[in-house]
């Protein structure tokens, strides 16, 4: 199903309006040590904030009747953590009205980017930091993750510009 | 699982969780739209991958994804399956330019960059040209001409490998200031918190940052820029030379396409590009003394797009899975594999 | 009995305990374990030592103490309330194991059930009061398991001290009645008084008696089934009646230890070529790979 789906797609682009990078609300987020093979509303905080305790080494919860150990994790300096999510068709067709009225404005003319079959993406949410978790251990300074985020360090040496000769 | 992803409420909405660099914040000010996520070739594999594009700086960045076994997502009174991480993180859009201008190179000739940065593909690489600052980035890796005020280009190895060696020199220092453990010996531990990094080689270090470099260059530029840091050659491509067909599969390793898709496609562009303009004739008659000899050497090692040459890669499909086997036991001796693995 | 302490965070093990009677100190003393709430799918299960001098056994049996099983809850209530009274002789110490506590210990990595659950918090327990200083000559244990298995390694871990472990030692010794007294008092006020950690809407705390084969408990169980979390942590998830039920009406959460069809390890190294030809033969580099990171292609 996904390939078929990452054709079509191919060549189509993901516009991500840059307003809503302005200032989304704070998010919370938990990167949990399992796979929940779902995506929708879930009463996190009814079930598992309350329950999150702060143990000797770390935070303590458990989800499903396992054991968690996590740790808050910051994002890497000069970056922003975004929740973002894609806009659904109704949406769409009134926000492109709204590019309509505001062509003139628009420094660049919208055909140059925007298409018919373009998919339009937006940030719902922002945050600064979350809360890892390990399964009955704390995630530490070995975790994948951990090591993920200093990434965006090295990128940036790599991809600077070379000095000149 | 009796109630699946399926169950209907229409509030189940993918959620994709990004660290994007501040700034992109601060332009969103000025801008209605102007960044946009394409499709372009990843210049490594030539497959597809994410790129995101701001329009307004202009800037390019690379999509680093996250990823790991058994993990989601709480996202406030929600919960989002994979647990994915995603990076934006600025990338040298020169790499992946050097992936079309090597592409082109196959044609030996001076061509202008809109005729070289073009892809059936991935349509959108024409927005790289939109990128700032291109003429200054070229001359890292091109020879370049200028007729009636046009610019054309021509893929230099020699600049390029100079280039490159900047890179993995900045690599470099960024590695040891980040304490990243590059010794070659020690894998089984990812990272060490102090003490031992400094007992890595600086050959340790200058030959992880080639890896991390050849992350975004082609297999074959990868092999020379390593011959050109003389760094030592992996005993394994010793024992296992790979073959002539191995070396002319080059550009077949992208696994996405079999051999004749490939082959057939590669007819077509060359076709296409065989129509030069009055300039590039003008060029191609003139010019050839006074270029430097290295970029001729260049050309008797790279794959021409001849099209009889072509036609034997395609008589010689039945030979060619192995060369692949060579190509992959060469790759899999230069690479690590993920330590799961065994 | 006052449980605050266990109402202030029940999402682990709590313990409390009677002052040591100072006669204790002195004299030998006879020590009684027993436990209540080992079989029930909701709420915690709870240990508990009873101990009195060898000299004032008889005044506790005057007490008319029995198998608390045998005794209704108010006359559980009443008997409890006269061991207080005694505290000149009578000393008592439990050990309330939280519902999350079982779920997480049986279902961890390394499993450990609820039979080493309950020995080494009985053991625990022993030792407490020998580190108060209590006297104890000899300990009389309703066993859990094999009782032969079970005081041989009581007895070594307590050489100086006669080990009896014994089926139905709640019915044959009065100081182990004492003592499930004690635990089933404890038991039956935490389940009665159970602050729920989550913040849960429309809560039914007529749970019935929370043993598995239970019409009610099964009903509240279903009743309080959430696809993501599954239960509060009232519930004990380690409980085949709690995981059938999850089964059936929550998501199928996989965990890095969870036993799955397909294989990790040597089969990984193949999947990056047969099973699905289209990935790129080229590996990022281990940078990458140690980070968990790689390209994204789709979005």
């Amino acid at each position: 199903m996904e390939n078929s789906y990452e054709e079509t797609i191919d060549k189509r682009r993901v516009h991500l309006r840059p307003d809503t990078l302005r200032d989304p609300a704070p998010a919370s987020l938990h990167l949990l040590p399992c796979e929940v093979p779902v995506n929708r509303p879930t009463p996190v905080g009814r079930f598992f904030t309350p329950a999150i305790r702060l143990g000797s080494d770390g935070l303590e919860a458990s989800f499903r009747g396992r054991s968690l150990r996590g740790e808050e994790v910051v994002v890497p300096p000069g970056f922003v953590g975004y929740v973002m999510t894609e806009e659904k068709a109704e949406v769409l067709v009134a926000k492109q009205d709204d590019h309509e009225r505001e062509e003139q404005e628009l420094e660049e003319p919208p055909e140059a980017l925007e298409r018919d079959c373009d998919r339009f993406m937006g940030a719902t949410a922002s945050f600064s930091s979350f809360t890892v978790w390990g399964l009955e251990s704390i995630p530490g300074p070995d975790a994948k993750l951990r090591g993920a985020l200093s990434w965006p360090s090295l990128a940036a040496a790599i991809h600077a510009q070379v000095p000149e000769d | 699982m009796a109630r699946g992803a399926d169950g209907g409420e229409g509030a189940r909405v993918w959620q994709h969780v990004f660290l994007l660099p501040e700034y992109l914040k601060d332009a969103s000010k000025k801008m209605k739209s102007g960044l946009v996520f394409v499709k372009l070739a990843n210049p490594c594999s030539g497959e597809g991958a994410i790129y995101l594009i701001n329009m307004c700086l202009p800037q390019l960045f690379e999509i680093k994804v996250f990823k790991e076994k058994n993990h989601s997502w709480f996202i406030n009174e929600s919960v989002q399956s994979g647990g994915l991480l995603h990076f934006a993180t600025p990338v040298d859009p020169l790499f992946l330019l050097l992936h079309y201008l090597i592409k082109a190179d196959k044609e030996g000739k001076f061509q202008p960059l809109d005729q070289v940065v073009m892809d059936d593909m991935f349509p959108d690489c024409i927005l790289l040209l939109k990128l700032p600052e291109l003429e200054k980035l070229l001359r890292h890796v091109t020879e370049e001409k200028e007729v009636d005020k046009k610019k054309y280009y021509k893929y230099s190895k020699e600049k390029t490998l100079k280039w490159l060696e900047k890179k993995v020199n900045q690599t470099v220092a960024a590695l040891k200031t980040s304490k990243v453990n590059v010794s070659a010996r020690v894998q089984s531990t990812a990272f060490f918190s102090g003490g031992q990094v400094s007992s890595d080689k600086d050959e340790d270090y200058v030959c992880y940052a080639h890896g991390l470099i050849s992350d975004y260059i082609p297999k074959q530029l990868s092999d020379d820029l390593s011959k050109y840091l003389k760094l030592p050659e992996p005993p394994a491509s010793v024992r296992n030379p790979p073959s002539k067909k191995a070396k002319l599969s080059d550009e077949p390793v992208n696994a996405k396409e079999d051999y004749t898709k490939f082959n057939s496609k590669d007819f077509k562009t060359v076709k296409k590009n065989s129509k030069m303009t009055a300039a590039q004739k003008a060029l191609a008659k003139v010019d050839k003394s006074g270029m430097k000899s290295g970029s001729t050497k260049t050309e008797k090692g790279q794959v021409t797009a001849d099209p009889r040459k072509a036609l034997l890669l395609l008589l010689g499909l039945k030979t060619l899975p192995k060369g692949y086997i060579q190509l992959l036991l060469h790759f899999l001796e230069n690479h690590q594999m993920p330590k799961e693995a065994f | 009995m006052d449980l605050s302490e266990l109402e202030r965070d029940n999402t682990g093990r709590c313990r409390l305990s009677s002052p040591v009677p100072p006669v204790c100190l002195k004299e030998p003393c006879v020590l009684g374990v027993d436990e209540a709430g080992r079989g029930p799918v909701l709420g915690p299960m709870v240990y508990a030592i009873c101990y009195c001098p060898l000299s004032r056994l008889e005044d506790l049996e005057a007490l008319k103490v029995a198998d608390s099983k045998t005794l209704s809850e108010s006359e559980r209530d009443r008997l409890f309330a006269k061991m207080e009274e005694d505290g000149d002789f009578v000393g008592w110490a439990l050990d309330v194991l939280s519902p999350n506590l079982i779920s997480t210990s049986m279902l961890g990595r390394v499993k450990y059930n609820l039979n080493a659950l309950s020995h080494d918090t009985a053991t625990g327990l022993v030792q407490f009061a020998l580190d108060q200083g209590v006297n104890v000559a000899q300990v009389f244990v309703d066993t859990v398991g094999l009782p032969e298995t079970y005081q041989e390694r009581l007895q070594q871990r307590f050489p100086g001290i006669e080990v009896t472990v014994k089926a139905k030692a709640d019915a044959l010794y009065p100081v182990v009645s004492a003592a499930s007294i004690c635990a089933k008092v404890a038991r039956d006020q935490a389940v009665k008084n159970w602050k729920f950690v989550e913040k849960l809407q429309d809560l039914d705390t007529d749970y019935g008696s929370g043993y598995p084969n239970d019409p009610k408990t099964k009903a509240w169980l279903r009743k309080h089934v959430d696809p993501v979390f599954g239960f509060p942590q009232f519930v004990r998830f380690s409980w085949r009646t709690a995981q059938s039920i999850l089964e059936t009406e929550a998501e199928d959460v996989k965990w890095e230890d969870s036993e799955t069809g397909d294989q990790e390890g040597p089969g990984k190294i193949k999947s990056y070529f047969s099973e699905s030809p289209q990935t790129c033969l080229r590996l990022p580099h281990r940078y990458f790979q140690e980070r968990g990171l790689e390209s994204a292609t789709v979005l």
